[in-house]
């Protein structure tokens, strides 16, 4: 096989829903990742929807989707054996992730200064929800927690929904954003590494991960003070702007926006709407002005785009999206994620998605999974089916560890592993 | 490999030594360029004065036309260098070739054929530095169909999917008030480069990193499209997206509630039967919450329109800061829905973290800007300078780098090519 970007790199992870996207991401780029799961199995696996619908910690797609290219091996790491277990393995790996409350790793004699001792060169990234110091070292978070607190919420939701909240945009990115940054801060210590041999301590906060991803959030307050406030569908500002949604004839929403940014595209889009006869009055001198002038809030912007928007409500999103496409305008279908899978130049052209087998389901038995977040050209993205409840328990314990048979079944017997 | 003046009893910087030409503008390529000159990568901002990085143009302080005010640009390429270079001209495309010979990596997020124009695929580059690493960062990726369809973060994340996951339900889109997928396409963009570093330090080899920032989007709905290809379920469906509620994992409570002051908010997300009794506790335990149709996660789930009005009830007698101090010190995962202002003042987890470090901008005085939002034991990055004033370092870059002369360098600007 083609060699992968992280061919020879173990990393052990002791992650749940914060971290997990960290090894994942590893993994699908060649690294082994040994995933240490609870002998009741992580709990990333109760979480839905099921396959089927029907609740398994082996049947959970949002497992699934986070846990590619992982091995599993279930350990109670609250006892003698299974802490021994977890300095065997670290003490030949190049990485440790983890993301438990701070201080629990220490207070089992697992932590980075434990591990550390017998291997130089070991990273270890440990993602907290606010950083293993500090006065809120020790409070809870949670994805919706991160989010409020590090105020992405702040700036999405709705200035046309009387007494609406903020919105949290679902689909973990409060996690997602700490797991990359914690990936980030890993790779970089491995770059490092290769120069010095050094390993080190990383120490990720997903309350400081989402902070700093609010675009002009902070910097709008810190040097103009102003306060942006959430305008639906569309970007935050300290004043209102023009809407970006608008209804098709297909019941579905566009992103129609940057109406004036040059002269000679809003030509275009006029005389795109002059075949249909719907340009209203866009052809008056004072439009073109705009264009010239790269003109944003204003009256006769807000009502362009009136006029544009009953334009768009007469033609089907696609319609809509190739020909403003075609123009160069970056508008965009408000696709629901499925809908990617039958976008040819997503599917078909660029191979975004791609098929993994499920034994355990039946010979043959594959499934579709979202494929690669990048192409690299010569060391390829591979992902493998993500790992039954403890999988590779007893694989990882003989041959990796050289444990034999009786010792095992002891393991199992005082319950430090579990096997299906 | 080792810095000449690596001194391994001294930290030292992760990434020094990398050298990194960057085309890159607007959001996307500079948070990504940002992490590398962050953790100490030599990042060399290509640009010239009729064709420069729009956002240094974006809010100026003081509403001036200088190209070099602009708060969200400084924060964006702070520890980075601006080497003025035209590359329509033909000595100006024969100087970025010297110096793409002694660079590690080139990045750009123009659109797809740009480069290639140029007469700079991946390659040209390659014969010019045979183990360069090249990343570009287009909307929909140098192959296929639409490779020249044109994105801006706001539709990176609508047709990803990401727009659409955001919102109550039956309302529009609420979206995401940012452009996320610029920050996001930033991260996979510097996530590539390291792992392309890494394997080049193996293997001798550099690589073609061909991003999409659509793609990158979609990478995020892993969830979403196996329900779709395993069960046949859209997320397109009513009742979706689940505004702030949890119907992936059944917990209640799960949203945001409101608080006292105008259009001040609080959250709530409690995942098991101790936090739920904490929160019931803290809120002075009434009677309500003995009522059957409370008493576990799938009835307070079932029930929680009616459990959402109660605990509503109870924060809105308070601010968002209140219910966050009161809950957090119960045990309870609850946050309040932060104001930018509240982030820079009143927040003593991001100021004891050293969130906003401070540093001096020859033109913008003492600024302060967002950290790398980690500790690293011993790499940690370093804010050494702010954003560079356009063509702060062309002088530096053109003598030290490439061995131009005084008077060259001179000549260079008459005719308009530095």
């Amino acid at each position: 096989m083609t060699s992968q970007a992280l061919d020879g790199i173990l990393v052990i992870e002791l992650c749940g829903e914060r971290g997990q996207l960290m090894g994942k991401l590893m993994g699908d780029m060649g690294a082994r990742v040994i995933k240490i799961e609870p002998t009741s199995g992580a709990a990333e696996r109760c979480i839905g929807p099921f396959k089927d619908d029907e609740p398994h910690p082996d049947r959970s797609l949002y497992f699934w989707a986070n846990n590619t290219s992982k091995e599993s091996i279930t350990l109670d790491i609250e006892t003698e054996d299974g802490q021994n277990i977890i300095r065997e393995l670290s003490s030949r790996a190049d990485v440790v992730l983890e993301d438990f409350a701070p201080g629990y790793l220490d207070s089992l004699n697992i932590g980075f200064k434990e591990l550390s001792e017998n291997n130089e060169s070991l990273i270890m990234t440990s993602l907290s929800g606010y950083g293993q110091d500090g006065p809120y070292r020790d409070y809870k978070s949670s994805d919706l927690v991160s989010l409020a607190m590090g105020g992405i919420m702040h700036s999405c939701g709705y200035d046309d929904v009387p007494d609406s909240p903020p919105i949290r945009p679902s689909g973990d990115h409060g996690n997602k954003i700490a797991s990359h940054y914690g990936l980030i801060g890993t790779l970089t210590a491995l770059v490092s590494r290769d120069i010095t041999g050094q390993g080190q301590y990383i120490d990720v906060s997903a309350h400081e991960a989402c902070s700093s991803a609010t675009e002009h959030a902070l910097p709008a307050y810190l040097y103009n003070k102003d306060i942006v406030f959430r305008q639906t569908g569309r970007h935050h500002g300290a004043t209102p702007t023009s809407k970006t949604l608008c209804k098709t004839s297909d019941g579905k929403y566009m992103i129609v926006f940057q109406l004036f940014n040059s002269l000679h595209s809003w030509l275009s889009l006029v005389s795109w709407m002059k075949e249909d006869g719907m340009q209203e009055d866009l052809e008056d001198e004072r439009f073109r002005d705009m264009a010239r002038n790269r003109t944003r809030a204003s009256e006769d912007a807000d009502h362009a785009f009136e006029v544009v928007r009953r334009f768009v409500s007469a033609h089907t999103a696609d319609e809509i999206y190739r020909g403003a496409q075609a123009l160069k305008f970056p508008w965009g279908t408000v696709r629901s994620p499925e809908e990617n899978l039958y976008d040819p130049h997503f599917a078909k052209d660029r191979g975004m998605f791609c098929d993994i087998e499920h034994p355990e389901f039946g010979e043959g038995i594959k499934f579709k999974y979202v494929g690669r977040p990048y192409s690299f050209k010569e060391t390829p993205w591979n992902a493998k089916k993500p790992p039954l409840i403890g999988e590779h328990t007893t694989s990882i314990l003989s041959n990796d560890l050289g444990f034999a048979e009786s010792k095992i079944t002891d393991l199992i017997d005082r319950g430090v592993i579990y096997l299906s | 490999m080792k810095p000449k003046d690596f001194n391994p009893l001294l930290g030292h910087d992760a990434l020094k030594g990398i050298r990194v030409i960057d085309f890159s503008w607007i959001v996307a390529g500079p948070q990504c360029t940002r992490i590398l000159a962050d953790f100490g990568a030599e990042v060399i901002k290509v640009e010239n004065e009729s064709n420069m990085d729009y956002i240094r143009g974006s809010a100026p302080v003081g509403g001036s036309t200088s190209p070099n005010r602009s708060g969200l640009f400084n924060t964006l390429n702070r520890n980075k260098k601006s080497l003025t270079l035209n590359v329509m001209h033909p000595k100006g495309m024969e100087l970025l070739k010297n110096l793409i010979s002694v660079s590690d990596v080139v990045i750009e997020n123009f659109s797809s054929r740009v480069l290639e124009k140029w007469g700079l695929g991946y390659e040209e580059q390659r014969n010019i530095k045979p183990d360069i690493i090249y990343c570009s960062m287009s909307g929909f990726g140098h192959s296929g169909r639409d490779r020249d369809n044109v994105t801006w973060g706001p539709t990176a994340q609508a047709l990803s999917g990401l727009t659409f996951m955001s919102g109550l339900p039956g309302e529009e889109s609420a979206g995401w008030g940012f452009s996320y997928m610029d920050h996001t396409g930033g991260y996979y963009g510097t996530i590539a480069i390291l792992m392309a570093i890494l394997h080049r330090n193996r293997s001798g080899k550099g690589q073609h990193l061909d991003l999409s920032q659509v793609e990158a989007g979609i990478g995020l709905t892993g969830t979403e499209i196996l329900d779709h290809t395993v069960n046949g379920r859209d997320f397109r469906r009513k009742g979706m997206p689940p505004g702030n509620r949890s119907p992936e994992r059944g917990f209640a409570p799960h949203n945001t509630f409101r608080c006292k002051g105008n259009d001040r908010w609080c959250v709530i997300s409690i995942t098991d039967e101790k936090e739920w009794g904490n929160l019931v506790n803290a809120m002075g335990n009434p009677a309500w919450c003995d009522e059957s149709k409370f008493t576990d996660m799938e009835s307070r789930y079932l029930n929680q329109d009616e459990l959402d009005n109660k605990i509503g009830i109870w924060t809105s007698q308070k601010t968002p800061n209140e219910v966050f101090n009161i809950l957090q010190k119960a045990g309870v995962p609850a946050g309040a829905v932060q104001t930018p202002d509240e982030r820079v003042d009143n927040d003593p987890q991001l100021k004891y973290r050293d969130f906003l470090p401070e540093i001096k901008h020859p033109e913008l005085g003492t600024t302060r800007v967002e950290a790398i939002p980690m500790k690293m034991s011993s790499t940690p990055w370093n804010l050494k300078r702010s954003s560079p004033l356009l063509g702060e370092h062309s002088a530096e870059i053109y003598m030290e780098l490439l061995g131009v002369d005084g008077e060259e360098l001179a000549s260079l600007y008459e005719e308009g090519i530095a």
